[in-house]
């Protein structure tokens, strides 16, 4: 499933001219990682790693230069353990462990000794005997044969780094300095650390030049609410400390001396996310039907487990896409059975009666997974991922759907399969599904009597094949971002080519349309669970489409909420058929604006418009 | 004074990584001997996670701990426990 919002990712806009007496704005596009809208002074957070001084010490100094090195580890695990414990009650578990495991590097007896025998007898000032020590255990570990352990040398760098930090007085993000104000934190990148650090009271937003949305950045942003664009290549480039920056966390965009105009809009944004999100109880409650009451399942999109909750604050009538990977990203071994029914048994419970779509893992291509071994390889997102990963990997894959199995007696469990791409793969996860429902059978644990299996349709030959597919599937969910890609030969995280990454291409609209058509004959329900559907404009067009369930971010429900409410299916339906007569998908999007445009404008972003 | 001795193979598929190494030193730690473990002529400190992280055990390769003062067997027992119980890991 894509995390990039391709439709929206212009590229880049160098400096555009604006009156000649400021400096012009200029526009950078990113992902979005956390919703909300900032306006505020830029902190550009330093990435380098701090210069080290090397300076011989006299002798008598080392009793002195060792107790630097104490206090500097005191606290670096201080702070470690701080972020730690906040983490744990934000995150949970599984995000707070890796903390753990560095503040107890940061500590190590044996790195002590290191440090203490090169300044008592190399007479090294403590920055130079933690640098080299450093230097050489991560070299140490980085020739293991095994590559994960030797990938481990980071975790060395990063404790170092800590260390080095806390001597040289450089804090970095740990502790921001105290401007009195709150800031836009800008860095090349943020470690899991210090991003968990960051509080609301602080930092308005933060910037970062690398992260898509599911990278720790942007996960720990929205467990903490605060704003962020993630992934705006070069922005280091074009900011300095105090530069004033518009960060739109919903559609992952950054303005650099914004206009006042551009600072209005933007406001305004917010402000209308903000109202959003306050005045939700009201909206929660209400159901969510078009204007002629028909009703119109809405859903969310989630990552973490806690996410759940917010889903229901939102409205969400469920969850219509679980994406289980988060589980398996950034960590030692693949999760046990254990904790992952325990996780998805806490996620069925809040949501409880009301469904929840787990889908099975999707890594490999541009997830960056250290669970797994896979080869490189040249074309990722064409490659060893998703269902063909766990076909390729049975054993794992079959741990994850005993623990599915097992969860289905907390709630309404169903089960979507990623990547399918031919009738053969699904009839070999079904076989596997038998398999996993034998075992837990076998070893008498509890489980619904039928849990639904379903797939995702993001291959171009999955919609075409949707006919048959729907024989042996029980429900498909259209993954736009990635039918996008696939099916436009546009790699999704090329800023160049994004013009043409567009989900109102009329090449789109026919395949989800053969997707539609297929449910309503085999009489599978057919949801879209892409980007597309987190749009007011795109929504529409889908249930004018014969969509009647959506799911996406749950920030993005109240408002296509709002919009389906304001339209009949009698208008939505004729804009859809007037979009299907045009050939460019400038022309789709005019289209619909003029056919229901006028009723949602308020709902829109200024520049959806033509 | 006693002391233990014992070897163990390693099983877990991700070997002695970050998270195994900490949950041996944490484990060795709650021991007032000295422990003291091998691979393949390397030895570093039990109660040191850099030192068990630098051992690079991965899987199928065999750890000898190696104890002296007091609860030394028990705390060969418990580690060894722990290297045959794949760290708690699936795998």
């Amino acid at each position: 499933m894509s995390d990039r919002p391709s439709e929206r990712m212009k590229s880049s806009r160098p400096w555009t001219p604006a009156q000649s007496d400021r400096p012009p704005a200029a526009v950078l596009d990113g992902l979005a990682g956390s919703p909300g809208v900032a306006i505020g002074r830029a902190l550009v957070v330093d990435t380098e790693r701090p210069g080290v001084v090397r300076r011989h010490i006299a002798k008598h100094l080392a009793d002195e230069e060792m107790a630097r090195y104490d206090a500097a580890v005191a606290s670096s695990a201080l702070a470690l353990r701080e972020v730690a414990d906040r983490l744990r009650a934000s995150a949970g578990r599984g995000e707070s462990s890796i903390l753990e495991a560095y503040t107890m590097m940061v500590e190590d007896e044996g790195l002590r000794q290191d440090v203490e025998r090169r300044v008592r007898i190399d007479r090294q000032c403590a920055e130079w005997a933690v640098d080299v020590a450093i230097r050489e255990l991560a070299a140490q570990m980085g020739a293991a044969d095994d590559p994960y352990l030797a990938e481990r040398s980071h975790d060395i760098e990063f404790v170092g780094d800590r260390i080095l930090r806390a001597l040289t007085g450089r804090q970095r993000a740990l502790s921001l300095p105290d401007t009195g104000e709150a800031t836009i934190v800008v860095a090349h990148d943020l470690s899991p650390a210090e991003t968990a650090g960051l509080s609301k009271e602080r930092v308005k937003a933060m910037v970062t030049e690398v992260g898509t949305r599911t990278s720790h950045t942007a996960i720990l942003a929205r467990a903490l609410e605060i704003p962020a664009v993630v992934g705006v290549r070069g922005i280091l480039a074009h900011v300095g400390n105090g530069d004033q920056l518009v960060v739109d966390g919903l559609r992952g965009r950054v303005i650099l001396g914004p206009t006042e105009e551009m600072i209005r809009a933007a406001s305004a944004r917010g402000n209308r996310y903000f109202a959003m999100s306050q005045g939700l109880r009201e909206l929660r409650d209400r159901p969510a039907t078009t204007k002629c009451t028909v009703p119109i399942v809405l859903r969310a999109n989630i990552e973490l487990p806690n996410e759940s909750k917010i889903a229901l604050e939102q409205g969400a009538q469920g969850i219509g896409l679980y994406r289980t990977e988060f589980l398996y990203v950034d960590r030692a071994e693949p999760p046990s059975e254990e904790e992952q029914y325990e996780t998805y048994c806490r996620v069925l419970k809040t949501m409880a009666p009301l469904p929840v779509t787990l889908r099975t893992f999707d890594i490999g291509g541009d997830k960056f997974v250290s669970s797994f071994q896979a080869p490189p390889e040249m074309n990722p997102a064409l490659g060893l991922r998703a269902v063909r990963l766990g076909l390729a990997r049975p054993e794992i894959f079959l741990q994850q759907l005993r623990a599915m199995l097992r969860a289905s007696v907390h709630g309404s469990l169903r089960i979507m399969v990623p990547m399918i791409s031919a009738v053969r793969e699904l009839r070999a996860v079904r076989q596997l599904l038998n398999q996993a429902r034998d075992q837990v059978d076998e070893a008498g644990q509890p489980r619904a009597s039928h849990t639904p299996l379903g797939i995702m349709v993001e291959v171009p030959a999955a919609a075409i094949m949707a006919h048959e597919l729907a024989g042996d599937a029980e429900f498909l969910s259209i993954g736009t971002n990635d039918l996008v890609q696939y099916a436009l030969a546009v790699d999704r995280s090329s800023n160049e080519l994004a013009y043409l990454a567009s989900h109102f291409d009329p090449a789109i609209l026919r395949l989800v349309r053969i997707v539609v058509e297929a449910g309503e004959r085999r009489g599978r329900a057919v949801a879209v669970c892409g980007a597309m559907a987190s749009e007011p404009l795109a929504a529409v067009l889908l249930i004018g489409m014969g969509l009647r369930e959506l799911s996406m971010e749950s920030s993005a429900i109240p408002g296509v909420k709002e919009a389906i409410g304001r339209i009949t299916v009698a208008e939505a339906e004729a804009a859809a058929e007037a979009a299907f007569r045009c050939v460019t998908a400038e022309e789709v999007v005019e289209c619909v604006t003029n056919a229901i445009g006028g009723k949602i404008a308020d709902l829109l972003d200024a520049d959806d418009l033509p | 004074m006693t002391a233990a001795r014992g070897t163990f193979q390693v099983k877990n598929r991700l070997g002695l990584h970050a998270r195994a190494a900490t949950k041996l030193v944490q484990l060795a730690s709650t021991f007032p001997c000295d422990i003291v473990i091998s691979r393949s002529g390397q030895s570093a400190n039990a109660k040191s996670v850099m030192g068990v992280l630098l051992l690079c055990g991965s899987q199928g390769s065999k750890l000898e701990i190696e104890a002296s003062g007091a609860c030394a067997e028990e705390a060969v027992q418990k580690i060894g426990e722990l290297i045959d119980g794949r760290f708690g890991e699936g795998e």
